[in-house]
C-alpha cells in the first residue's frame, strides 16, 4: 500500500511539470552547431595584369600635327592624354589644342588628325561639314567618348539626376562615316578588370590598330557599332551591354569607318594612368598614335594658305606685268597671312624650275604663262569673252579670276588669273584675308595620282574660279 | 469511532499523498518557463546606433534560455558595410546555439540581405522589396598635395587610389557573395550573375531565385522558429524591451532637405551596403 502510495504521490508532483513541459516543449533544444561564414582574410582585391613595356619598341617617324578640340567643353584634362601624346611627339609629331571653335577650320587645313574626347556641347552643322570634308581629304578624326564622363544634372525642383551621354553629342559627327556610339555601357561581371564596369576585349578586328594586341582593358566603356566599317575590339559573351543585358557581337570598345579615316572609342579612361599600362593597352596607344599620324592629307586650294610645303613661296608676276603699289600692298597682306605659318614670299622675276611658287598673271598673259598652265588645259575663247577648263566647263571672263594649284614632289604652284590688273589685287586680296570660303569656290574631283614609269607621283592639279 | 473521524481517516493518505505533491507539482511546474521567440525588429538603416542596439539584443537571446529562437524582423535598405557585418557575425554566433528566421517586411536591401542570410530560414511578402545584393563606394579625388597642408604620406588625405578603393569594393562585394552562399546553400537557384548583378526582386521573384525560403507574414516566420527550436504554445517578445534598450537615438544618417524630407542619400561618404531608391517627382 505505502510503495504503491509513494509512486502516486512522485506522478502527481512531477505530472504538472511534465504536461507544462510538452505543452510547451516538443523534444531537446537543437544541437550546438557550426554556422560557417566567410573567410574574409582569403579575400583579396583584384590585380591587374600589366603588360610588357614597350622601351624597345621602333617607331617609325611620320611629324604631323595632332589637334585635340577643347572647344566643346570636353570632359577630360590634358594631363589624362598624356600617354597618346607621348606616342605622338616619340614619332616627330606634335599636340595643339582647339579651344575656340571658330577657329576649327582654320586648324583643319594643315593637322593630320582631330581628336574630339567627351564633349558635353554639340556641334554646329558647319563644324560637322568641315569635319566631314576633313576626313575625306586624308585627315584622320579620333573621337573618344566614356560611359563615365555624361554630364550629370541634378534638378533641384524634382531632385531628380539625369545624366546626358557623349553619345549624343558625337553621333551627328560620326553618321556621315556609318558609326554610332550606343547610350549604354559594357559591363561584365563574370570575368573583368577590378570591377563589373572594367571589360576586357580579346576579339580583334583584323587592322594595324590592333597589331600585337592580345587583350586590353577598358574602364566604363559604350559599345561602339558600325554599319559598313569594321568593330575593332570585341569581347567575351560575358561582355554585357547595359540597355538590354545582352551580348552584341556586332558592337565592340572600338570602331573604324569603311573608308579607314575614322576612329571611335567608347572609352577614354584607358588612356590615363594607371590603365594605360594595364594588359595591352599600351600598345594600343601605340598603334592609335600610328594611326593619327598615318593619313594621307590631300593637299588642295582649301587648305589655303597650308598649301605650301616649303618656307619660301617665290611671286612670278607674268612677263611684262608691272607690280604696281596697288598689287605690292595687295602682297604685303598675303605675305602676313603666310607670316603666320612661318612662309616668306619673295618676288623674281625669271620663272622658277622648283620650289613653291605663287604665279600672277591676266588671261592675256596666259601664253606667256604656257609651262604653269599646261597641267590644266586651259582655253581661252577668240573672242576673249570666255574660258574654259576641262573639269569646270566654260565661263565667262569678265569679273572672274582663277586659282589654279598643282602639287609636285619638287614644290607646290599656285596660280592666280584673272580678267584685268584690279581682279587680279581682289583675288590677292581675298587669297590675304587667309581664306578662300568667301569666294565662290569649286573644287574638281581629281583622279588618283598615277605612278609614273620612274616611280615618281604625277603631279596633282587643282582649280577653282572666283568671281 | 462516528462516521466523520472514518471518512476523514479515507481521505488523509489521499491528501498527503495526492494532494500536497499535486499542489507541489503544480507550483514546481511553473519553474517550467513558457519558450519565448524573440523578435529584433530593424526598420532603419544599419550604422552605428541601429547596429548597436540590434547586437545587444542578439547577446540577449544568446544569454537568456527562454529565449529559444529569435525571429528578425526586417525593413531597411541596408546601411554601412563594417555594421553590417558586426551584426552578421553576432548572428552567425546566435545561430550557432538558437535558430534565427528573417520575416522581410518591406525591404531587405543589401545590408539588411546580409543580415537575412545570417537566417535559418527566410519569409518574406510578395511584395517585399528582397536583394540589391552589392557594395556602393565614394571614390577619392586622384591625390594632390596643399601648401597649407602636410601630411606624412602620399595617400594620407586620401586613404587609398581611386583604382585602389575600387578594387576594395569588389573584394567586399565578393565577401557578400561567400555570405550568400554559405547561407543559402543549395537553396540558392541564381547564378552567381544573377546574385552580384544588384538587382532588387519582389519577394514572390526571391523566393523563385532561392535568395528567399517562402512568401509568408511574420507569424509563419515565429511559428517556423518556433518549429526549428521545438517549442510549442510560445509567447513572443520584442527583445529590444526584454534588453532593456532605450528608445531608438536619433541619428541623422540619411540626408534630410531643407523641408524636412528624408532622402535616401547617406549624410558622410563611405563605402555601404545600402539600396538607394530613386526619390519620387515632386508635384
Amino acid at each position: 500500500m505505502k510503495k504503491y502510495m509513494i509512486w502516486i504521490a512522485l506522478a502527481a508532483l512531477l505530472l504538472p511539470a511534465l504536461a507544462r513541459g510538452i505543452w510547451f516543449y516538443r523534444g531537446l533544444p537543437p544541437q550546438q552547431r557550426e554556422i560557417a561564414t566567410p573567410d574574409y582574410q582569403s579575400f583579396a582585391a583584384s590585380q591587374p595584369p600589366i603588360s610588357t613595356p614597350l622601351a624597345a619598341e621602333k617607331v617609325k617617324p611620320a611629324g604631323g600635327v595632332v589637334l585635340f578640340d577643347m572647344a566643346h567643353a570636353n570632359q577630360f584634362q590634358p594631363s589624362e592624354a598624356q600617354s597618346l601624346e607621348e606616342q605622338i611627339v616619340r614619332r616627330g609629331g606634335s599636340v595643339e589644342t582647339l579651344l575656340d571653335a571658330s577657329l576649327l577650320g582654320q586648324k583643319l587645313k594643315y593637322v593630320s588628325a582631330y581628336v574630339v574626347v567627351s564633349p558635353s556641347a554639340a556641334f554646329t552643322d558647319e563644324e560637322i561639314r568641315l569635319i566631314e570634308q576633313f576626313v575625306e581629304r586624308g585627315g584622320r578624326l579620333l573621337v573618344f567618348t566614356d560611359a563615365t564622363r555624361g554630364t550629370v544634372y541634378y534638378d533641384w525642383w524634382n531632385e531628380t539626376i539625369t545624366n546626358f551621354s557623349d553619345a549624343a553629342l558625337v553621333n551627328p559627327l560620326l553618321a556621315p562615316h556609318g558609326i554610332a556610339v550606343n547610350n549604354d555601357y559594357l559591363y561584365n561581371v563574370v570575368e573583368n578588370e577590378g570591377n563589373y564596369r572594367n571589360v576586357f576585349f580579346d576579339q580583334f578586328g583584323k587592322n594595324e590598330l590592333t597589331f600585337g594586341l592580345k587583350r586590353v582593358a577598358f574602364y566604363g566603356t559604350h559599345s561602339v557599332k558600325t554599319e559598313d566599317g569594321k568593330v575593332l575590339l570585341g569581347g567575351s559573351a560575358s561582355n554585357l551591354s547595359s540597355t538590354d543585358d545582352a551580348h552584341h557581337p556586332d558592337a565592340g570598345g572600338a570602331a573604324l569607318s569603311a573608308d579607314g579615316g575614322v576612329l571611335v572609342f567608347g572609352d577614354f579612361t584607358f588612356l590615363s594612368a594607371p590603365y594605360r599600362s594595364v594588359a595591352d593597352n599600351a600598345a594600343l596607344i601605340s598603334n592609335i598614335a600610328d594611326f593619327a599620324l598615318g593619313g594621307k592629307r590631300e593637299i588642295s586650294l582649301l587648305n589655303f594658305p597650308y598649301v605650301f610645303s616649303k618656307p619660301l613661296v617665290q611671286v612670278y608676276p607674268a612677263e611684262g606685268m608691272k607690280l604696281t603699289a596697288e598689287t605690292i600692298a595687295a602682297l604685303g597682306g598675303l605675305q602676313d597671312a603666310l607670316r603666320v605659318i612661318n612662309v616668306e614670299l619673295r618676288v623674281t622675276d625669271k620663272a622658277p624650275r622648283a620650289g613653291d611658287v605663287l604665279v600672277l598673271g591676266v588671261f592675256e598673259d596666259a601664253e606667256k604663262l604656257e609651262d604653269f598652265l599646261a597641267p590644266f588645259e586651259l582655253e581661252l575663247s577668240e573672242d576673249e569673252k570666255t574660258i574654259a577648263l576641262k573639269k569646270f566647263g566654260e565661263v565667262g571672263r569678265a569679273g572672274n579670276g582663277l586659282l589654279l594649284f598643282e602639287r609636285s614632289k619638287d614644290g607646290n604652284t599656285l596660280v592666280l588669273l584673272a580678267d584685268s590688273q584690279e581682279d587680279l589685287l581682289a583675288l590677292i586680296s581675298t587669297l590675304g584675308g587667309g581664306s578662300l570660303s568667301g569666294s565662290s569656290e569649286e573644287s574638281a574631283e581629281e583622279p588618283p595620282a598615277e605612278e609614273t614609269p620612274e616611280g615618281e607621283a604625277a603631279p596633282e592639279t587643282q582649280a577653282a574660279p572666283a568671281g | 469511532m462516528n462516521e466523520n473521524n472514518l471518512t476523514w481517516e479515507r481521505i488523509r493518505p489521499w491528501l498527503l499523498w495526492l494532494g500536497v505533491p499535486l499542489i507541489a507539482g503544480i507550483l514546481l511546474a511553473a519553474f517550467v518557463p513558457q519558450p519565448v521567440i524573440g523578435v529584433i525588429r530593424l526598420d532603419d538603416a544599419i550604422y552605428s546606433y541601429s547596429a548597436r542596439d540590434m547586437i545587444a539584443q542578439i547577446e540577449y537571446a544568446a544569454e537568456n534560455p527562454e529565449v529559444r529562437a529569435v525571429v528578425l524582423a526586417l525593413d531597411s535598405p541596408g546601411g554601412t558595410v563594417v555594421d553590417t557585418e558586426a551584426v552578421y557575425m553576432e548572428l552567425a554566433k546566435l545561430r550557432a546555439k538558437k535558430p534565427v528566421v528573417a520575416a522581410v517586411n518591406g525591404m531587405a536591401a543589401s545590408g539588411a540581405y546580409y543580415l537575412s542570410v545570417g537566417a535559418d530560414y527566410i519569409y518574406a511578402k510578395p511584395s517585399s522589396l528582397v536583394g540589391n545584393i552589392g557594395v556602393i563606394s565614394y571614390l577619392p579625388p586622384s591625390p594632390f598635395i596643399f601648401e597649407e597642408i602636410i601630411s606624412s604620406g602620399p595617400y594620407k588625405l586620401w586613404g587609398a587610389s581611386r583604382d585602389e578603393d575600387m578594387r576594395q569594393v569588389d573584394k567586399i562585394k565578393d565577401a557578400f557573395y561567400e555570405a550568400v552562399k554559405l547561407g543559402r546553400g543549395d537553396r540558392l537557384l541564381a547564378s552567381p550573375e544573377t546574385v552580384v548583378s544588384g538587382k532588387i526582386w519582389l519577394g514572390s521573384e526571391a523566393v523563385r531565385l532561392g535568395l528567399a525560403d517562402a512568401v509568408g507574414a511574420e507569424s509563419d516566420a515565429l511559428d517556423k522558429a518556433a518549429q526549428l527550436a521545438g517549442v510549442a504554445n510560445y509567447k513572443t517578445a520584442d527583445l529590444r524591451e526584454l534588453a532593456g534598450i532605450a528608445s531608438p537615438y536619433y541619428f541623422p544618417f540619411f540626408i534630410e532637405s531643407p523641408q524636412g524630407v528624408r532622402t535616401p542619400y547617406p549624410v558622410e561618404p563611405g563605402v555601404y551596403m545600402l539600396f538607394i531608391p530613386p526619390l519620387p517627382p515632386q508635384q
